[in-house]
């Protein structure tokens, strides 16, 4: 503090002059710069600048790696995705070729299957037609038979003639035409 | 009552001592010079022992603070520029520490002496001159001739030597001119503060003004404590760019 002075204008009475300007200090103010100066810039070169440097080439290292393994993870999960994309293209398209295939096969043996059941159905038709044209035949043989037998009867009523069984036919076939 | 303003920039020993007839006494001062040198490299090696990859606030401080430096030395002298990175990085660090400290109420600014400020630019000046010299041998001396008519020549010749024998004193006493206002501002109204302040009555109420004006004023300091370091940090790579370039990067 400066002890000789009484107001902030007036200059002290130790040491008169404006501080900075005192030029039998320069020698301790260069001195002390020098070695403060010299072991900052030691610290700074050799230590403190390497390492932080050191830090600093490292982190970009990590962050370009990282990156460079990011985008080939990508690169990898693309060709996976379009792998997976072709796969799924390749098994639609065999499903499908598949599926047509069955349709196919099926429409077929259903085309057999009815082909055969109205090949049997023709078979039965064919049959009960012969059947029916069997009974009517019979049918119509037992009619003669039945006027045969009642011309005869008729006959020996009238009569009392015996008409042989052939003239009776042929006389009811001259009647009905037959 | 008051402080005389000028009482904080008086260098006091502490320890005396001599040496071949010249008084190197340890002083206030050398033991700020010791607190920065110290500080700044404990701070910038310490902050950085973990060397981790994502960094603590004191490392990223450290590493913010390199790569500043290291921005600032590339984009004003490209990539050769780089090998004087040691020595910018070391001035602007231990500027940057001396205005930081000075800051410190009681404390002593080293770089509100002008005997500091102007060793420090003279070594930047010698560096300038040793490097153009090494670098483009007696060619270094056409950055005195700029390219203009010859006429003009022989008026632009002294000018641009005048200008270079100037610069270690512009950029010393910018400096420390900075320092020793800011701070014989603050010790003014601090004057102002104690003077109200023991004045009684209305005046003793009074003195709050020049308190808060202390306050924005510290605020300002801080900006320009900043400032000045970048400001001789930045000028010393301009300078370097020309001796390392002459005039081909204008």
């Amino acid at each position: 503090m400066a002890a000789g002075t009484t107001s902030s204008t007036e200059v002290p009475a130790k040491g008169a002059g404006f501080p900075p300007f005192k030029t039998e200090t320069f020698p301790s103010q260069i001195f002390w710069l020098v070695i403060t100066f010299a072991f900052l810039f030691v610290v700074l070169w050799r230590i403190a600048g390497p390492r932080i440097k050191g830090v600093l080439v490292t982190r970009r290292g990590q962050i370009d790696g990282d990156l460079a393994k990011a985008q080939s993870h990508r690169a990898d999960a693309e060709g996976a995705s379009a792998a997976y994309q072709s796969a799924l293209a390749a098994a639609r398209g065999r499903a499908q070729a598949l599926a047509e295939e069955n349709r196919q096969r099926i429409g077929g043996e259903i085309d057999r299957a009815k082909a055969d059941a109205d090949a049997a159905a023709q078979v039965e038709i064919a049959k009960a037609e012969a059947r029916i044209a069997a009974s009517r035949g019979e049918a119509r043989a037992h009619v003669a038979k039945a006027a045969q037998d009642a011309a005869i009867a008729i006959v020996a009523r009238l009569t009392g003639d015996t008409v042989a069984a052939d003239e009776a036919a042929s006389a009811v076939r001259a009647v009905t035409g037959g | 009552m008051a402080m005389n303003p000028m009482e904080q920039f008086t260098i006091k020993p502490i320890v005396p001592l001599h040496i071949g007839g010249y008084d190197v006494s340890f002083t206030n001062q050398s033991l700020l010079m010791v607190v920065v040198a110290v500080a700044a490299s404990l701070f910038l090696t310490l902050a950085m022992s973990k060397r981790s990859l994502v960094p603590s606030r004191a490392q990223s401080m450290a590493e913010m603070s390199y790569e500043f430096v290291a921005n600032m030395i590339q984009s004003s002298t490209g990539e050769d520029g780089l090998k004087f990175f040691p020595f910018v990085f070391t001035l602007f660090v231990f500027v940057l520490f001396s205005n930081f400290f000075g800051m410190i109420p009681g404390s002593f600014t080293v770089t509100s002496q002008i005997a500091v400020t102007f060793a420090l630019a003279s070594l930047v000046i010698l560096t300038v001159i040793v490097t153009g010299f090494a670098r483009h041998g007696i060619g270094f001396l056409k950055l005195f001739v700029p390219k203009a008519p010859l006429a003009l020549l022989f008026l632009l010749v002294p000018i641009e030597i005048i200008s270079f024998l100037t610069r270690p004193i512009s950029l010393s006493v910018r400096l420390f001119a900075n320092m020793l206002a800011g701070h014989t501002m603050l010790a003014v109204f601090a004057g102002f503060v104690v003077l109200l302040g023991g004045a009684g009555g209305v005046l003793s109420v009074l003195s709050i003004a020049p308190m808060f004006l202390i306050v924005a004023i510290m605020l300002l300091e801080l900006l320009v404590a900043f400032l000045q370091a970048y400001v001789f940090a930045i000028l010393t790579c301009i300078y370097l760019n020309e001796a390392l370039h002459l005039h081909d990067h204008h």
